[in-house]
C-alpha cells in the first residue's frame, strides 16, 4: 500500500486554495463540502486573482476564513445588493455569492429576487438546509411542513407557520437569469454534480450571460439532531420530495 | 495475486469523524478509529481495509473537510489539479485580466458655471470627481440627483456605474460593497430612506470603508411630509445606527457648497476611512442657484486603486494576502481594539477637520448658530437686526459632526445669549449648551412640519426670547 502513496500517483487532494485553518462546522456538514468545491473551482478555473467572494450571516460567515480570495462579509440578507457593486465597478472579475436560506430566502429576498431580476453577472451559491443552523435551529422560510425546530418546535403547521418557500422555481421564472439549477453533496456523484453547476455559474458569471443560482439542498445533523449520514437519508427522504435535483434552467 | 491499486491518506487531526467517508466508499475500506481519537476528541477515520482501496475518490468528495487524499497506481486518469499542485507549488492562478481604463472626457458636459438645483449639482459634481458609482432609490425631495445622472449617461463618458437599486437597504450595502473596493461610491436619500440606511452605515464605520452618503432631510417622525426639515440632526451626528461610531457631518447652505462637499466629503472619506455624509435640508437640495462646477477628473484606474486602498477588495492580484472587509470580530479584546482604533480617528478628525464660518461675530451682542437653510435665513435675520441697532453675529457650522463647539465658544465669549434657529423641535441646541456649557441663555426657535420662516420670525424670536428692547 505505501509503494502508491507516492506523489506522482495523487489523483486528489485538498485544494491549495482551502486553507488550513480548521473550519468551525460541525462533523459532517454540508458547508464544508461545498467550500471544498467552491475553491476547487476557483482554482481549476485559474481565477484566484480575480475572485470575490460575498459572504453571508449564518454558519457561513466565516467562509472568508478558509477559502484564499477577496471576500466581502455582508449584513443579513443583503449579498447579492453587494456582489451586484462589486460586478459593476469590476466587470471582470467572478463575483459570486455564498448564502443560506434564512439569508438568501427570509431577510434577503427582496435583495435576491431583484438581483436576479436585474440579471446581474453573479454567481449564487445557495445552501438550503431548511433550518438556521447557527443561531441554534430554528424554522427557515425552507422548513419542511411537519420538520421539528426550535420556533417550531411540534412541527411546522401552515395555519402558524404558512408553507415552505421554495425559491429556486421563482427565480428560474426571471428573465434575468440564466442557470437556475438544485444540486445536493451526499453522494460522490452528487458532489460531482455539485461541482460542475457550480463550475458553469462561475463561468457564467465570468463571460457576463446573467444571474446565476446553484441551490444545494444541505443537511444540518446538528440542527436537525441526527447523525450526518441519518440526516443525508432524511434529506433524500423528505427534503428531495419539496425540493427535488435537477437543472430549472439553463440557457446555454 | 490481489494487487492494491488505491490508497488514501487522512489527516487525521482535521478529521472530525462525521463517517461520511465510511458510508460513501463502496469497497468498506473505510471506519472509524474505535477508541483512538485526534486532539480534538474525535474518532478519526483510517483505511481498515486498504488492500479493497481502488482509489475511486468517493470518500474524499464527500469529505466536509478536505482531509482525504487519494492515490491511484497506475493513474487511469490523466493528473488532474491535484497532481499539478504537486509539481508547481503554487500554481500562478490564472491571467489578470488587462482592462483598458475608459477614456476620462465627457462630452456635452454642461459649462463651468450654470444654474442648476441643489440636487443636480451633487450629481455632476460627482461625475466630474471622478466617481465610480451611484446606487439609490427616489425619494422626494432629493430625486434629481438619479435623475440628473440617468440623463447624464456617465457609463458613456467617464465609466461610473449608476444603479436604481430596489430599496435604500440594497443601495447603501450595494454602496458598502463598493466602498470595499475602494471605489469612490455614493448614495442619495431623504429622511424614511436614511432611516433604512443606518444599519449600513453602522457596518461601514465598522469596516472603516470610505463612502458618500448623502441626506436631503424632509419632515418626519414617520412617512411624515416631503417638505423640508433638519429634524435628522441627531441621527447624522450621533451615529444614527448601533454601536459607537461617526460619520464626518458636512452641512452646505447653498448650491455651490452642495458641488463643493462632494469631493470635500469623497477627500475626508479616504483620508480617514471613515464614511462621509452630506445632511442638507430640502430647501437647498430644490433651490436652484449658480454654481461653478469643479473641472472634470478621471476616474482612479485599478492599478491606483490597489495603491491607495491596499486593504480594498480587489481581487489577489499578483496572489498577494487576501483582502476581507468585515464588520465582525468576535474575539472581545480585539473588538474593544478596533473600537479605541475608530475613537482614535475621530479624536483626529475632531482635531484637524472642525468646520464652520464666522459672520460678523466680533462684535456681536447676540449670536445666532444655524446650520444649511435655516443659516441662510438668519443671514437676513442678522441684517434686519443690525438696521435696528442690534448686534448679532452668527456661527454657521459647516461640519456638523465634528460639532466646532471651540468656535462658539469663541465667538459667544462676550454675548449676552445665543439663539439656535433650527427645523426641528431642539437638536443642534443640545450641541451648543455643551459648547458653551450653560455659560449664557440659548434658546431654540424652530418650525416643524416642513415649514420653513421667514427673517422676521426669526428676528421677532430673538427680541423676545431675550428681552430685547
Amino acid at each position: 500500500m505505501n509503494a502508491i502513496i507516492q506523489p506522482q500517483n495523487r489523483v486528489y487532494s485538498r485544494p491549495s486554495l482551502l486553507n488550513d485553518a480548521h473550519m468551525h462546522y460541525c462533523p459532517g456538514c454540508s458547508h464544508g463540502v461545498v467550500h471544498k468545491l467552491v475553491a476547487e473551482v476557483i482554482e481549476d478555473m485559474g481565477v484566484a486573482e480575480n475572485a470575490i467572494g460575498v459572504s453571508p450571516v449564518g454558519c457561513a460567515v466565516f467562509a472568508y476564513n478558509y477559502i484564499d480570495i477577496d471576500w466581502l462579509e455582508a449584513a443579513h440578507g443583503r449579498a447579492t445588493a453587494m456582489a451586484t457593486a462589486v460586478k459593476r465597478l469590476m466587470p471582470d472579475r467572478l463575483v459570486f455569492t455564498y448564502q443560506g436560506d434564512g439569508d438568501f430566502a427570509a431577510i434577503g429576498t427582496c435583495e435576491s429576487i431583484h438581483a436576479c431580476n436585474r440579471a446581474e453577472n453573479i454567481a449564487i451559491i445557495f445552501i438550503n438546509n431548511a433550518i438556521y443552523g447557527m443561531t441554534g435551529g430554528q424554522m427557515a422560510p425552507t422548513t419542511l411542513l411537519g420538520q421539528k425546530t426550535a420556533t417550531c418546535p411540534y412541527g411546522r403547521r401552515v395555519d402558524l407557520n404558512g408553507y415552505p418557500l421554495s425559491i429556486t422555481p421563482l427565480l428560474a421564472q426571471l428573465d434575468g437569469t440564466c442557470y437556475v439549477t438544485r444540486q445536493s453533496v451526499h453522494t460522490p456523484g452528487a458532489v460531482r454534480k455539485a461541482k460542475a453547476a457550480i463550475r458553469k455559474a462561475f463561468d457564467n458569471s465570468i463571460a457576463c450571460r446573467g444571474a446565476s443560482v446553484v441551490e444545494i439542498v444541505s443537511t444540518c445533523n446538528s440542527g436537525w439532531k441526527m447523525s450526518p449520514e441519518k440526516a443525508n437519508q432524511w434529506m433524500v427522504e423528505h427534503m428531495f420530495e419539496k425540493y427535488p435535483l435537477g437543472d430549472l434552467k439553463s440557457n446555454d | 495475486m490481489a494487487k492494491n491499486i488505491g490508497a488514501v491518506t487522512i489527516d487525521s487531526e482535521r478529521c472530525k469523524g462525521c463517517n461520511l467517508c465510511v458510508v460513501a466508499c463502496p469497497l468498506g475500506v473505510l471506519a472509524l478509529k474505535g477508541r483512538e481519537v485526534n486532539n480534538r476528541g474525535y474518532h478519526f477515520a483510517y483505511m481498515e481495509s486498504p488492500d479493497k482501496c481502488i482509489g475511486c475518490q468517493s470518500c474524499a468528495l464527500v469529505c466536509p473537510d478536505a482531509c482525504i487524499e487519494v492515490y491511484k497506481c497506475p493513474p487511469t486518469a490523466p493528473p488532474k489539479r491535484g497532481a499539478l499542485a504537486v509539481e508547481a507549488e503554487r500554481p500562478d492562478q490564472g491571467q489578470a485580466l488587462q482592462r483598458e481604463e475608459p477614456a476620462t472626457e465627457t462630452s456635452a458636459q454642461p459649462s463651468n458655471v450654470t444654474l442648476m438645483k441643489g440636487n443636480e449639482a451633487l450629481a455632476v459634481a460627482a461625475i466630474r470627481y471622478g466617481a465610480d458609482g451611484y446606487f439609490g432609490y427616489p425619494i422626494t425631495p432629493q430625486s434629481e440627483v438619479l435623475e440628473r445622472l440617468e440623463q447624464e449617461m456617465p457609463w458613456e463618458t467617464t465609466g461610473m456605474v449608476v444603479v436604481q437599486a430596489e430599496s435604500e437597504v440594497a443601495a447603501i450595502n450595494m454602496v458598502y460593497a463598493g466602498a470595499s473596493c475602494g471605489k469612490a461610491v455614493f448614495t442619495s436619500t431623504s429622511s424614511p430612506g436614511f432611516s433604512l440606511m443606518q444599519e449600513g452605515m453602522s457596518y461601514m464605520a465598522a469596516s472603516e470603508v470610505p463612502a458618500l452618503v448623502i441626506n436631503v432631510m424632509r419632515g418626519g417622525p414617520g412617512l411624515g411630509t416631503i417638505h423640508p426639515s433638519q429634524a435628522d440632526y441627531f441621527q447624522a451626528t450621533k451615529g444614527g445606527g448601533h454601536g459607537d461610531y461617526h460619520a464626518i457631518v458636512l452641512a452646505p447652505s447653498s448650491v455651490q457648497e452642495m458641488a463643493d462637499f462632494v469631493g470635500l466629503g469623497w477627500d475626508l472619506a479616504f483620508k480617514y476611512r471613515c464614511v462621509s455624509m452630506i445632511l442638507a435640508d430640502g430647501v437647498i437640495g430644490q433651490m436652484m442657484e449658480k454654481v461653478v462646477l469643479p473641472p472634470q477628473r478621471p476616474r482612479r484606474t485599478d492599478d491606483e486603486i490597489r495603491r491607495q486602498c491596499p486593504w480594498a477588495v480587489t481581487g489577489r492580484k499578483g496572489m498577494r494576502p487576501k483582502n476581507v472587509v468585515t464588520s465582525l470580530e468576535l474575539d472581545d479584546d480585539k473588538m474593544e481594539a478596533n473600537n479605541l482604533r475608530f475613537q482614535a480617528t475621530y479624536r483626529l478628525i475632531e482635531q484637524n477637520e472642525t468646520r464652520c464660518e464666522l459672520v460678523d461675530t466680533d462684535d456681536c451682542d447676540w449670536l445666532i448658530v444655524a446650520f444649511g437653510s435655516m443659516a441662510r435665513i438668519s443671514m437676513k435675520a442678522m441684517e434686519l437686526a443690525r438696521a435696528r441697532g442690534i448686534k448679532v453675529g452668527m456661527v454657521r457650522p459647516i461640519t456638523l459632526w465634528p460639532f466646532p463647539a471651540e468656535q462658539i465658544r469663541k465667538a459667544a465669549a462676550n454675548a449676552k445669549g445665543i439663539l439656535v434657529p433650527e427645523l426641528d423641535a431642539g437638536q443642534m441646541i443640545e450641541d451648543v449648551k455643551l459648547a458653551v456649557e450653560c455659560r449664557l441663555p440659548v434658546e431654540h426657535f424652530g418650525r416643524l412640519g416642513g415649514n420653513v420662516p421667514t427673517p422676521d420670525e426669526i428676528l421677532d424670536a430673538l427680541t423676545r426670547g431675550f428681552n430685547i428692547a
